[in-house]
């Protein structure tokens, strides 16, 4: 027995050594996040955990880089011959992970699943005014509106209007459970509330990439523990939204921590139908009394940017807080805008907010701590996230304190939160001149004269002070030294791990 | 005995069938609900949307059609789907289950192993000191608010690797040594409570016995004080502990629910809270169900091991 | 029950003493604290614990001082255990007695009630109850106390029952006697024991339980501070500043230990079996 088993085990470690050497050259990289994805659907998913995996597994027509330009994705260029109508022209070759080529067919199909009321598809409102999608050919789709609508592109950057499969969406009934997309990585296998893991497609349409060939996603709802994993090496990357630990990885030599301010907008906001805030001296005189800096650096130890009406990171379009009305706080002139509203004494009200998800529960205290120098009482009405939302539906509220997402594109973001037809306007703000400027901006084409038109926005927006924006959080994250490659965007979209690589 | 225990059985119907119209209608009380979070503040949905948004959430049709609809559904197995991630729900739960159940079963082994001994420990040593010792250190455990001594936990070896489970749990099947040790901490965790517990029973039980003539009669056979300890007198007086901890296992299965929170694994006591979080009400309604079911199991068994045992102690009474 | 004895007993008074130091940290706290516990200190923010600062217990995320922090939310943290024991002793004890008392089927189906609430893990159920309340501070008094009444009910009824066939109070009620007087007169009496050492476990659990609440985000809501949501806020801060969270924990610990010790010792003494122990 002893003579035979010797050659065997030489030789089964013979045979073992390419199986195990390849083993040891696939580069995996594992990324930690806070919260589960709740489905994976892409024309349906409304949660930002659902959207960080559909990064990966889907495509859009266009998509935004890390500069938050527009570039092209699945389709390769287009064109306008008029302001209503717009040609994409698309890249040939590009294969399903089902191994079926995509088509324009499976564009149209996609965004008119989107336009489906059936569908019940949050992306819906990007294409809002659009009245035909079709293929024209194999690799072109025309999209006819029925009137100006500049943040289209901006739209469809949008994960909610992936292209999908026909053939998989009418198999399954949705896209939750499995993914069929064109996306640099496949979903291998779904663990829910324990991991998700995707590997790489090897179809996939930009030749050489992916680098990695293995994506493992961990849900781990501690931040520190996040870190910890980080540290330790179980985790070679992990999105760390927590202001006080990410300040605490900057000090520490052994990871890497990419910050980059985000497109999302902390809000301070009223509904302008209740006294005090039907005068428009109560909200500036809030407005004055406000302290941006002191709110960043307690609510997020510094990890965030100070913003106006649009993201401070969008450069091309944002005009800095510091330019705009109200940037420093003045309480002098806070108080004699309250006496002339007849308020000398200050007044009490209830700031809505929650200590969970975006609820802004820190924000909430300062916020209270810096207007009780100007003699206004503020209470917290602390709730939990569900009951949070509902108060919002009902607009059932005197003030909250909210995150917002914005866009790289002025019009889809102002639009709909501050015009008086707005969808999510939960400001219940009506106000003419807004009205005619946000339109104003949404019949325009060319940027230069949209430019004169979203400045002088701002400033009024400012002004009239509906809802004060406070800053954009950054977006955080924090990586082991092995990791190369990543690049952030804006938005939070984890894209870029299709350039990133791990070194052995 | 056997009419009792099918009397007991069927006792559980009317109990399971108020449990499920008390709850089907209570978290419909509860303010907020999925389709509101799903939509959130950042999605606007046209009436037409809406509409259909609300047949898909369950929310187009009075809560007394929709009850009745439900039950029928549970009848033949159906027990819906999650409102949040659209997974059929039974079959998410029983996945979960077996975690759930592991870091039950070895948090009261655990709670039984540190418990008994000393418990056993303290009603022996005539020295008050000792016996004091003990009883302050086993009441120190059921003192620490749970997540606190978990999170210090978390904390503490969140720098050795395989003894947090980071997203990465590993079921028993698949790697034992990796899986009991990941489970180690957050049983004890669970387990420190309960172990004070059934400390204090053992000692009090053990008390109680050690005065009986019939451990008298065994001292005075001339038996040595290890086998009137451990085979005489700690036989007897392990029956409460035993029911004590049986009773206790809605204790476990609540502190699992914060330890599997900060530990982060995916057992039951985490999808419970989050359903409650996102309102998803088939799966609250399924978990209820579902724990209300193994209570009344558990209990029964526990008043069955009770009875069973129970005439033994009273004829040594007797014989005195 | 006899005082002496309960003097003698070192694990009583120790619980009794702890009890009593925190009673006196109340009283402290209501004419005088270091800061105010909801003065926030943009310098210092999430420092540690100095004597030169006079934060000897460090400050937390937004620069307030944790020990007048711990020092106000002790009151709160008391008076929610004690509503909340007390609500659910009176409410728990009568159901028991109304069952025991009236038998049969009604008994029969007041227990499976219950039965059913017991059978919940507490945390669930009150977390339940707040969901359904909201997050209002008496609404936890209202959801821990719920979670009390089976234990109280079970003790109470099971007195009851095992009196009702007894021959004095057979004898009570032949002389003429009516139910109240022979409820006070007699069934009082003999659960006053299990139901003492009950309340005192109760207190005990009220606070672990009314902490682990507002650890969840569901109990008593910043900037009001209670150890529960300290503790909250301090989970991400531990690795960074631990005595956010150390400190909290310590105070909840060592009330808990107290009144744990308390019910124990009071145990000890009034527990007729255990009298003759040694």
């Amino acid at each position: 027995m002893k003579r035979f088993s010797f050659p065997l085990v030489v030789l089964a470690l013979m045979l073992a050594m390419p199986a195990l050497s390849a083993f040891a050259a696939e580069k995996t990289l594992t990324i930690g996040v806070d919260q589960e994805a709740i489905g994976l659907d892409p024309n349906i998913v409304t949660a930002f955990s659902s959207h960080r995996r559909i990064d990966l597994l889907y495509n859009r027509l266009v998509r935004i880089d890390d500069k938050l330009a527009i570039v092209p994705d699945l389709a390769a260029s287009w064109e306008n011959p008029d302001n209503v109508t717009y040609i994409f022209h698309l890249r040939r070759g590009v294969k399903f992970h089902n191994g079926r080529e995509m088509v324009a067919d499976d564009v149209a199909y996609s965004l008119n699943r989107v336009l489906d009321p059936k569908t019940a598809s949050p992306g819906r409102s990007y294409l809002a005014t659009a009245t035909s999608i079709t293929a024209m050919d194999a690799y072109t789709v025309k999209i006819i509106l029925s009137g100006p609508l500049p943040s289209l592109l901006d739209g469809l950057s949008s994960n909610n209007l992936a292209i999908v499969p026909k053939e998989a969406v009418e198999k399954e009934g949705n896209l939750q459970k499995v993914a069929v997309g064109t996306g640099p990585f496949m979903l291998k296998e779904w663990l829910p509330d324990n991991s998700m893991t995707l590997v790489r497609n090897p179809n996939y349409f930009e030749k050489g990439l992916p680098l990695l060939d293995k994506v493992i996603f961990r849900v781990i709802p501690e931040q520190a523990s996040l870190y910890a994993g980080v540290k330790s090496g179980e985790l070679d990357m992990a999105t760390i939204s927590e202001g006080a630990i990410v300040r605490q990885a900057k000090k520490d030599a052994k990871v890497t921590v990419m910050s980059k301010p985000g497109i999302n907008l902390r809000t301070f906001g009223f509904n302008n139908t209740r006294k005090p805030f039907d005068d428009i001296r109560v909200r500036q005189a809030l407005a004055l009394a406000i302290d941006r800096s002191e709110i960043i650096a307690a609510a997020e130890f510094g990890m965030g940017q100070a913003t106006g009406p649009l993201p401070v990171s969008v450069v091309e379009w944002a005009l800095p807080p510091a330019s705009l009305p109200f940037a420093k706080p003045d309480f002098d002139k806070a108080r004699k805008l309250l006496a002339d509203a007849g308020y000398p004494a200050g007044f009490t009200f209830k700031i809505v907010t929650a200590s969970t998800y975006e609820g802004g529960l820190a924000v909430a205290q300062v916020i209270q701590n810096q207007l009780s120098k100007i003699g206004v009482k503020a209470e917290l009405d602390v709730v939990e996230w569900g009951v949070y939302i509902d108060r919002w539906v009902k607009r059932d509220f005197d003030s909250m304190v909210e995150i917002r997402g914005g866009s790289a594109e002025p019009d889809r973001f102002l639009y709909r939160t501050l015009h008086s037809t707005g969808g999510v306007n939960n400001f219940l703000f009506k106000d003419a001149e807004v009205d005619k400027l946000l339109d104003q901006g949404r019949a325009l084409t060319k940027n230069s004269e949209r430019k004169a038109v979203y400045d002088k926005l701002q400033t009024v927006l400012t002004e009239k002070a509906p809802v004060i924006f406070l800053y954009s959080p950054m977006e955080n994250q924090v990586m082991g030294k092995k990791v190369s490659g990543f690049k952030q965007v804006g938005n939070g979209s984890i894209f870029y791990l299709s350039t990133t690589t791990v070194s052995n | 005995m056997g009419r009792y225990i099918i009397r007991r059985l069927l006792s559980l119907i009317p109990v399971l069938l108020g449990v499920s119209i008390i709850v089907f209608f209570l978290v419909r009380l509860i303010p907020g609900s999925a389709l509101q979070m799903y939509l959130g503040t950042q999605v606007e949905a046209t009436a037409e949307q809406m509409v259909e948004l609300q047949r898909l959430f369950g929310e187009d049709k009075p809560v007394p059609v929709l009850y009745v609809e439900w039950l029928g559904r549970i009848m033949t197995g159906d027990f819906g789907h999650s409102l949040r991630t659209g997974r059929a729900v039974l079959p998410d739960i029983l996945s979960r289950l077996p975690l759930s159940l592991e870091i039950t079963l070895m948090a009261l082994v655990l709670a039984l192993a540190i418990g008994v001994p000393l418990g056993v420990l303290s009603s022996l040593k005539q020295r008050p000191f000792t016996d004091i010792t003990i009883r302050v250190t086993g009441l120190l455990g059921l003192s620490l608010p749970q997540f606190w001594l978990a999170a210090l936990m978390v904390m503490a070896f969140s720098g050795f690797r395989g003894w947090i489970p980071m997203g990465n749990f590993i079921s028993l099947w698949d790697d034992p040594v990796k899986n009991l040790r990941m489970l180690f901490l957050p049983s004890l965790a669970i387990g420190i409570g309960l172990a004070a517990v059934i400390m204090r029973y053992t000692r009090n039980s053990m008390l109680e016995v050690l005065q009986s003539d019939y451990i008298r009669t065994a001292k005075a056979k001339g038996l040595s004080r290890r086998t009137v300890i451990v085979r005489h007198a700690l036989r007897n007086a392990i029956l409460p502990v035993i029911t004590v901890a049986g009773f206790n296992v809605g204790y476990l299965l609540g502190g699992a629910i914060v330890i599997e929170e900060v530990f982060a694994l995916p057992g039951m006591g985490r999808l419970a809270l989050y359903a409650i979080y996102q309102r998803d009400y088939p799966v609250i309604q399924a978990i209820v169900l579902l724990i209300a079911t193994l209570f009344v199991v558990v209990n029964l068994i526990t008043d069955l091991i009770y009875a069973l045992v129970d005439p033994r102690i009273r004829l040594d009474e007797k014989a005195r | 029950m006899n005082a002496s004895r309960f003097t003698k007993n070192p694990i009583a008074m120790t619980g009794l003493a702890i009890v009593l130091f925190y009673v006196a940290i109340i009283l402290v706290s209501l004419v005088w604290l270091p800061f105010d516990p909801v003065a926030m200190d943009m310098d210092l923010l999430l420092d540690p614990p100095s004597f030169k600062t006079g934060h000897l217990f460090g400050t937390d995320e937004f620069g307030r001082d944790i020990l007048s922090r711990i020092m106000s939310g002790c009151a709160v943290s008391l008076i929610i255990s004690l509503g909340a024991t007390a609500l659910g002793a009176v409410a728990g004890t009568l159901l028991g007695i109304w069952a025991g008392f009236l038998g049969g089927r009604w008994d029969h189906w007041l227990m499976r009630v219950a039965d059913v609430l017991f059978s919940f893990p507490s945390l669930l159920l009150a977390i339940f109850v707040m969901a359904i309340l909201g997050e209002r501070t008496y609404n936890v008094v209202i959801a821990i106390g719920i979670v009390y009444i089976p234990q109280f009910a079970r003790i109470s009824r099971g007195a009851i029952l095992s009196l009702k066939n007894q021959e004095f109070v057979r004898a009570a009620f032949s002389n003429g006697a009516g139910k109240s007087y022979v409820l006070f007169r007699h069934l009082l009496p003999n659960i006053l024991v299990p139901l003492i050492v009950q309340v005192s476990l109760s207190l005990s659990v009220a606070i672990l339980l009314e902490s682990a609440l507002s650890f969840l985000g569901l109990g008593i809501q910043p900037p009001a501070p209670s150890w529960g949501n300290m503790l909250s806020a301090a989970r991400k801060l531990m690795m960074i500043a631990p005595w956010t969270a150390v400190y909290p924990g310590l105070a909840i610990v060592f009330l808990v230990l107290g009144f744990n010790l308390l019910g124990d010792g009071l145990r000890d003494v009034l527990d007729p079996r255990l009298r003759n122990a040694r």
